[in-house]
C-alpha cells in the first residue's frame, strides 16, 4: 500500500508576497487548517518535493517553515484536542464531488 | 567475466548519424546497473519517480545551474577554472552528457560528477555504473578535443570526493556499454529481468518492470511484492452540476452552486465529469501535463470518451498487441480463457454471497451449471460458440442475482429484478449495474492506456467505432467481482434507497445522490486488499487491475507464455 504519513506545516513568512505563494503552493500539498497551517498527507517522494519547493520560495534569513512528522497516516489517530471548530484529519478516499 | 589475459578489442558503436537519437550518458550508467532499466527508461519512455529519484535531483539543483564557460581546447593552457553544467557529445560514440562539474588546470580537465549517496566501500572507489559514466564524460570531452587524465565522483551524502582513473579496462567496458545499450534500441529488444537481485526491491521501476511476475513463468520461483512506487493519487469524480473545475496554483477547485471545493492537484490520479461540468483551459492544460486523464459522462451516466495528454509514446507495445489481436487463433484461445475466468468469478459470486435467509433452492443446480460452460467454454471452436455460452452463463447467473440481495433491505422487493436489461435500464438494480459497468470500463480504459496498450483493440471484443474493445476484454473477469460487489453493497448497507432513482418514461436512473453513493462504493472496492492468484501476494484491486494490464502487455511482448486470467478462490 502507499506509504503516506501525515504532517503538520506551519511557517512564519517575513514578506506577505511570499507568504502569499507558500500557501498557494502549500495548497497543493494539503489541506489549511488555520492561518499559517497545514496538514498534508504524504509519500516520502512528496515530502521530499515539498521541501524542494519550499526552499524555493522561502527566505531562510528571514523566514521559518516547521515540518512536523505525525507519523504514519493510516495507523495514527493523533490525539487532538480542538476547541472552537471540530477537527478532522484528512482521510485518502476518492473524492466524488 | 571477462578473462584479464585476453585482448578484448574495443570496436566502438557505429558512429552517430542525424537519425539515430544520442544517448544520454546517465542511461549507459543505468545500463550498467540493470539493462532492462536502462531500456524501458531510455526506449519505451517510462519514468516513474521515487524518494531517491527526487532527492537526487535536489542534488542536482545546484550544478544544474550553467556557471562559468569552458575554454576552447587551444585556449585551455593557463586557465585555472571551474566550469557548471556543460552539456557536449560525440558522434562517434553517440552519446550526450550534461556534465556537473568540470575541473580545469594547466590545460587538463576533469569531469566530476555529483552522486547523492555515501561513498561505497568497494575496492574501485565507486561502482561500476558511476564509474562508466564518468568514463564516458572523459571520453566525450577527448572526443572534443580536450584533454583528461581522470574523473571524480562527489559523494553529497558524505562529502567525500573519490577519483576514477579512466584506464584501459574502463574505456573498454563504457564502450561496449554503450554498444549494446544503442544496439538494444535498434532492434527494439527488451532485455529480460534480472533474477532475485536486490536492485529491484530499490529500483523504481519495479511496478512497471515486474520483474519477478515475468520471471515466474521461466523460473518458476515466488515473485517478492515489489509495489514501491505504488502512487496514493485517486479519481475526483464531478457529478453534481453546475459545476467548474478550474486550476489555481498547485490545485484544482471545483465550484458549485453552494460551495467551493478545493483538491491538491498531486492527490488526484483522474479526472470524471458526469454532464454539464466545465473545465477551463488552463485546469485542462494542467491536467495533460500532469498526465491526469479526463474522462466525459453524459448526465446519464453514458461514456463519451477521454481527454489525454500526449499519451503513452510506446509504440512497441501496441505493434506486439496487434500482431496477436490479429492472429485468430491465437485471440481465440485468449478469449476460451477470458469467458471460462468470467464465468468461473460469476459463480464463485453467486456461491459466496448467495443470502441464507433466502433458502438454497436452486443454488446448486446453477453453480454446477456455471461451472459446466465454464469448462465448455475452454473448448469452443469459435466466437459465435463464446458468446451463446457467455449468453447462457449470464442467464443462470442473473436470474439467481436476487439471492444475494438482503430481503430486509427496504422496498427491496420492488426491484423485481430477473435479468440484466441495459437500454435503457428499466428497473433500479439494472441501472446500477449500467452504472458501475461504465465506470469499470473507463477504470481500465485509463489503467490500459498508461501501460502503452490500445484500449480500442480488442481480443474477444472486435473493434468497433468508439468501443473500448480491450478494456472491455479486460474487464470481463472483474464484473462480478469489482462491479456487481458494489451493487450488492449499496443496497444491503442501504446506501441506496429506493428514493435514490428517477423514472422517465420506462427507463430508470439513479440521481445524483443514489449515483454519488454507487461509485463510492465502486471506489471503496477497488481500495480493498486480495491475494493475487497467481502470485500470491497481496494487494489492492486498483493495482491488480494495473498489475494484469501490464502482464497483458508482457504476454502480447512474448515475455509471458501465456496471459493468467483472474480467478479468484
Ligand atoms: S525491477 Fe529489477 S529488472 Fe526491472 S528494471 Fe528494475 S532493476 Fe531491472
Amino acid at each position: 500500500m502507499a506509504k503516506e504519513r501525515l504532517y503538520v506545516v506551519a511557517y512564519d513568512i517575513a514578506d506577505q508576497r511570499r507568504w502569499s505563494r507558500i500557501f498557494k503552493l502549500m495548497k497543493g500539498y494539503g489541506y489549511w487548517l488555520q492561518l499559517s497551517i497545514f496538514q498534508c498527507r504524504l509519500t516520502a517522494r512528496r515530502r521530499i518535493e515539498m521541501t524542494i519547493r519550499l526552499e524555493e520560495c522561502m527566505k531562510p534569513s528571514e523566514d521559518h517553515v516547521l515540518i512536523l512528522d505525525m507519523g504514519p497516516a493510516d495507523k495514527i489517530a493523533p490525539r487532538v484536542e480542538s476547541l472552537g471548530k471540530s477537527y478532522e484529519a484528512p482521510t485518502r478516499k476518492a473524492r466524488i464531488i | 567475466m571477462r578473462d584479464r589475459n585476453q585482448l578484448v578489442l574495443p570496436i566502438p558503436p557505429p558512429p552517430a548519424d542525424s537519425e539515430t537519437p544520442l544517448v544520454p550518458a546517465r542511461m549507459v550508467n543505468a545500463w550498467v546497473y540493470c539493462p532492462r532499466l536502462a531500456y524501458l527508461e531510455w526506449v519505451e519512455g517510462e519514468w516513474a519517480d521515487t524518494a531517491d529519484t527526487v532527492q537526487g535531483t535536489r542534488v542536482h539543483v545546484r550544478t544544474d545551474t550553467p556557471a562559468g564557460r569552458l575554454p576552447s581546447p587551444e585556449e585551455l593552457d593557463d586557465v585555472m577554472s571551474q566550469v557548471r553544467a556543460v552539456t557536449m557529445s560525440s558522434d562517434r560514440l553517440g552519446v550526450i552528457a550534461k556534465m556537473d562539474v568540470l575541473h580545469v588546470r594547466e590545460g587538463v580537465v576533469m569531469p566530476v560528477d555529483t552522486k547523492k549517496g555515501k561513498r561505497p566501500h568497494v575496492a574501485a572507489g565507486a561502482y561500476e555504473p558511476e564509474r562508466v559514466q564518468i568514463c564516458l564524460h572523459g571520453m566525450i570531452l577527448e572526443d572534443n578535443g580536450y584533454e583528461v587524465e581522470q574523473g571524480a565522483i562527489w559523494y553529497a551524502g558524505s562529502r567525500e570526493r573519490v577519483r576514477v582513473k579512466l584506464d584501459e579496462d574502463l574505456r573498454t567496458r563504457t564502450i561496449e556499454a554503450v554498444r549494446e545499450l544503442r544496439a538494444a534500441a535498434e532492434t527494439g529488444r527488451r532485455p529480460p529481468p534480472l533474477e532475485d537481485s536486490p536492485k529491484c526491491s530499490k529500483c523504481s521501476l519495479a511496478g512497471i518492470c515486474l520483474p519477478d511476475e515475468t520471471n515466474l513463468f521461466n523460473r518458476g520461483y515466488p515473485p517478492r511484492p515489489l509495489n514501491p512506487a505504488e502512487d496514493p493519487a485517486l479519481p475526483l469524480y464531478i457529478q453534481t452540476v453546475p459545476a467548474k473545475l478550474r486550476k489555481r496554483g498547485e490545485h484544482l477547485v471545483v465550484e458549485l452552486k453552494e460551495e467551493t471545493v478545493e483538491v491538491p492537484m498531486v492527490e488526484v490520479s483522474q479526472v470524471v465529469l458526469f454532464g454539464p461540468v466545465s473545465v477551463t483551459t488552463p485546469a485542462l492544460h494542467a491536467l495533460m501535463r500532469e498526465e491526469i486523464p479526463v474522462s466525459w459522462f453524459s448526465t446519464g451516466g453514458w461514456f463519451l470518451g477521454h481527454t489525454i495528454g500526449t499519451g503513452n509514446g510506446n509504440v512497441a507495445v501496441r505493434e506486439a498487441q496487434y500482431k496477436v489481436a490479429f492472429d485468430a487463433r491465437a485471440s481465440l484461445s485468449f478469449s476460451r480463457e477470458l469467458v471460462n475466468a468470467k464465468v468461473r468469478n460469476s459463480r464463485t459470486m453467486l456461491r459466496r454471497n448467495w443470502r441464507q435467509e433466502r433458502g438454497t433452492d436452486g443454488k446448486e443446480d446453477a453453480l454446477t451449471g456455471l461451472e459446466r460452460i465454464a469448462r465448455r467454454a475452454l473448448q469452443a471452436n469459435d466466437f459465435q460458440h463464446l458468446l451463446g455460452l457467455e449468453g447462457e452463463a449470464a442467464a443462470i447467473y442473473f436470474s439467481h442475482f436476487k439471492q444475494l440481495l438482503a430481503s430486509e433491505a427496504e422496498g427491496f422487493e420492488e426491484f423485481s429484478f430477473t435479468n440484466r436489461n441495459r437500454r435503457p435500464p428499466t428497473d433500479p438494480v439494472n441501472a446500477m449495474f449500467s452504472l458501475a459497468y461504465a465506470v469499470l470500463a473507463r477504470t481500465l480504459t485509463t489503467t490500459i492506456s498508461a501501460t502503452g496498450l490500445d484500449p480500442y483493440m480488442g481480443l474477444y471484443h472486435r473493434p468497433r467505432h468508439g468501443r473500448p474493445a480491450l478494456s472491455l476484454d479486460l474487464m470481463e473477469p472483474f464484473r462480478s467481482i469489482v462491479a456487481d460487489s458494489a451493487v450488492i453493497q449499496v443496497v444491503n448497507n442501504g446506501e441506496v434507497k429506493l428514493r435514490d432513482f428517477a423514472s422517465n418514461g420506462p427507463a430508470c436512473s439513479l440521481t445524483s445522490k443514489g449515483r454519488k453513493a454507487l461509485i463510492a462504493a465502486f471506489e471503496r472496492r477497488l481500495e480493498q486488499e486480495a491475494t493475487h492468484p497467481f502470485f500470491g501476494y497481496r494487494v489492492s484491486m486498483r493495482r491488480m487491475l494495473e498489475v494484469q494490464a501490464r502482464l497483458l502487455a508482457r504476454h502480447f511482448q512474448g515475455e509471458i507464455p501465456k496471459y493468467p486470467h483472474y480467478i479468484p478462490r
